[in-house]
């Protein structure tokens, strides 16, 4: 397998040459490749169908020259830079599998990434449908993107560190301001290489172990490369036409984005959720209270959550089986108060978004941002909200 | 028909064996959605994105992406011909193609230019049963399904 690796490179260079390679891999027209490497400090990318009102700050990246763009991979919005390894690996695929399986191919494709973590002494390991975790918290993010003759683009983002107050004032976030609370609880969802290992370790030390460890988990040789001559012309024309055109990166969805938050008295003490929607999906969630749970066990009941249906039964069997995992850190938050007051929250959002829909032109005015109009709405006015926020970063 | 109690094919339908796509052809014109099958394996659709009306498209070509567990994946067209509709209520609310599949969770319509000729293609009729027994028996083995 071809291995390239570059660095600072653009946003939408390095999105194209992922997308290319994908299809073209597919079509037999490249050889599959491991593709290793660094955007240029610093680029907002959100997912594939999400709107960038609801996920970026697009006037402080305007302002300061930060690019936006979209990525063809799912999940949530990251921000990348020479700190941030970005990952993309591009397969033929088979013909016959075009929709399933995506648990078993993001397992199978994160197995270099684990073991090049673990190589360094990072205790990560696959968890659930879509993360990398560290004791609960995220360290890398992954997607995945079929194209159409078949090529698949696995893509990671591996934090090898991360300015975590850039990143609160890059993405959009439930917190008002930028303060060291907001960062301690940023700081308890995700983590770092740096932070694992204690070490200042180079970008360039990560990637030799993420090689390695992909060498191993597919038993093969990895031969350093580049992008051939016909590649990077493709790559031009991909970018030229689709990953500077603000046709592809400030596209819209109707799926609205809605946001709801409750809080619940118990005999242990008070327990705080509130959740962010994108239609029937759970985008976002943060627990929080004045009870004692074992450490990076919140998060992982939050992860557990993301990229799930809101559908009561579904919220209540995933936090079940996350519970269930951790029943002695978590002995502190009753299990069924819990579930309450999280299926609440999501009613309120859901109530909020029904609102913003029969009345578009209401209190929530403009169709296209009613989503980040009504998740304000429900922040600043309908609950109470103490300021704390799910994570957006490797999502 | 249902198989196994579970996953449901109707037998009217014609199907995409590749991409699990499904086909009801009635009065000249095609309605895509995806089957039940495909869509247990895919899990909760997050996204739909659908063309505008009147495009034309090629058999295999994409004509709209989906987003579910963070995977995402083009839709591709069936057969060729022309979009004479798609499901708005779908894109609001994706959550639409997992309740209801075969009904108010329909992707887009289309007018075939070659039905003929492409529905050869698909499966359909006495073939549909064998196929779904197979799927079924695949999808298992791989652990995509239970």
């Amino acid at each position: 397998m071809r291995l390239i690796t570059d660095d600072h490179v653009t946003a939408a260079f390095g999105l194209a040459a992922d997308d290319c390679l994908a299809g073209r891999v597919g079509a037999g027209e490249s050889e599959p490749t491991l593709r290793l490497y660094t955007y240029r400090s610093h680029c907002a990318l959100v997912g594939r169908f999400q709107n960038v009102a609801n996920e970026v700050h697009r006037e402080y990246c305007e302002a300061h020259g930060l690019p936006i763009n979209r990525r063809p991979t799912g999940g949530g919005a990251i921000i990348m830079g020479a700190d941030q390894l970005g990952v993309a690996l591009t397969l033929p695929g088979r013909g016959d599998d075009s929709y399933s399986h995506a648990r078993e191919l993001m397992a199978q494709f994160s197995a270099g990434v684990v073991k090049g973590l673990n190589a360094l002494g990072v205790n990560a390991s696959f968890r659930r449908k879509n993360d990398i975790e560290v004791n609960g918290r995220k360290v890398v993010g992954l997607g995945i993107y079929r194209a159409p003759s078949g090529g698949l683009l696995f893509h990671a983002s591996l934090l090898v560190g991360l300015d975590l107050p850039l990143m609160l004032r890059i993405l959009r976030t439930p917190f008002e301001k930028i303060s060291d609370k907001a960062i301690a609880t940023v700081a308890d969802r995700i983590t770092t290489v740096r932070r694992e290992t204690g070490r200042e370790l180079e970008v360039a030390e990560v990637r030799a172990r993420v090689a390695d460890g992909y060498a191993a988990a597919f038993g093969l040789e990895l031969d350093s490369g580049d992008f051939t001559h016909t590649e990077l012309q493709a790559i031009a024309n991909l970018q030229s036409q689709k990953y500077e055109s603000d046709d592809w990166i400030f596209q819209t969805t109707a799926v609205p984005d809605a946001a709801g938050a409750a809080k619940l008295k118990t005999e242990s003490g008070l327990i705080d959720a509130q959740v962010t929607l994108a239609g029937h999906t759970l985008k976002a969630v943060f627990i929080g209270g004045d009870f004692f749970v074992g450490e990076g066990a919140l998060a992982e009941l939050e992860a557990a959550l993301r990229w799930r249906s809101t559908d009561p039964a579904a919220v209540a069997a995933a936090l079940t089986q996350a519970y269930t995992a951790r029943a002695a850190e978590l002995a502190a938050l009753p299990l069924t108060a819990l579930i309450q007051v999280v299926q609440q929250a999501i009613r309120r959002a859901q109530v909020v978004e029904a609102s913003a829909r029969s009345d578009p032109y209401g209190c929530f005015v403009n169709p296209e941002t009613s989503g980040a109009t009504a998740k304000e709405q429900v922040l600043t006015g309908v609950t109470q909200f103490n300021g704390q926020s799910t994570l957006k970063q490797g999502a | 028909m249902s198989t196994n109690g579970h996953y449901s094919f109707p037998p009217e339908l014609y199907y995409d064996g590749a991409t699990h796509v499904w086909v009801r052809y009635a009065d000249g014109e095609a309605t895509l959605g995806l089957d039940a099958l495909g869509l247990e394996s895919l899990g909760d659709m997050a996204y739909v994105s659908l063309p505008v009306v009147g495009r034309p498209v090629n058999r295999g070509e994409a004509i709209g992406s989906l987003e579910a567990a963070k995977m995402v994946g083009d839709l591709l067209a069936p057969v060729s011909g022309a979009i004479a509709a798609r499901n708005e209520a779908v894109l609001r609310d994706p959550a639409l193609v997992n309740a209801d599949p075969y009904g108010a969770g329909w992707l887009v319509r289309l007018t075939p230019a070659q039905w003929e000729r492409e529905s050869a293609e698909l499966i359909h009729g006495a073939a549909l049963l064998a196929w779904v027994a197979a799927e079924i028996e695949r999808y298992r083995t791989q652990g995509w399904i239970d």
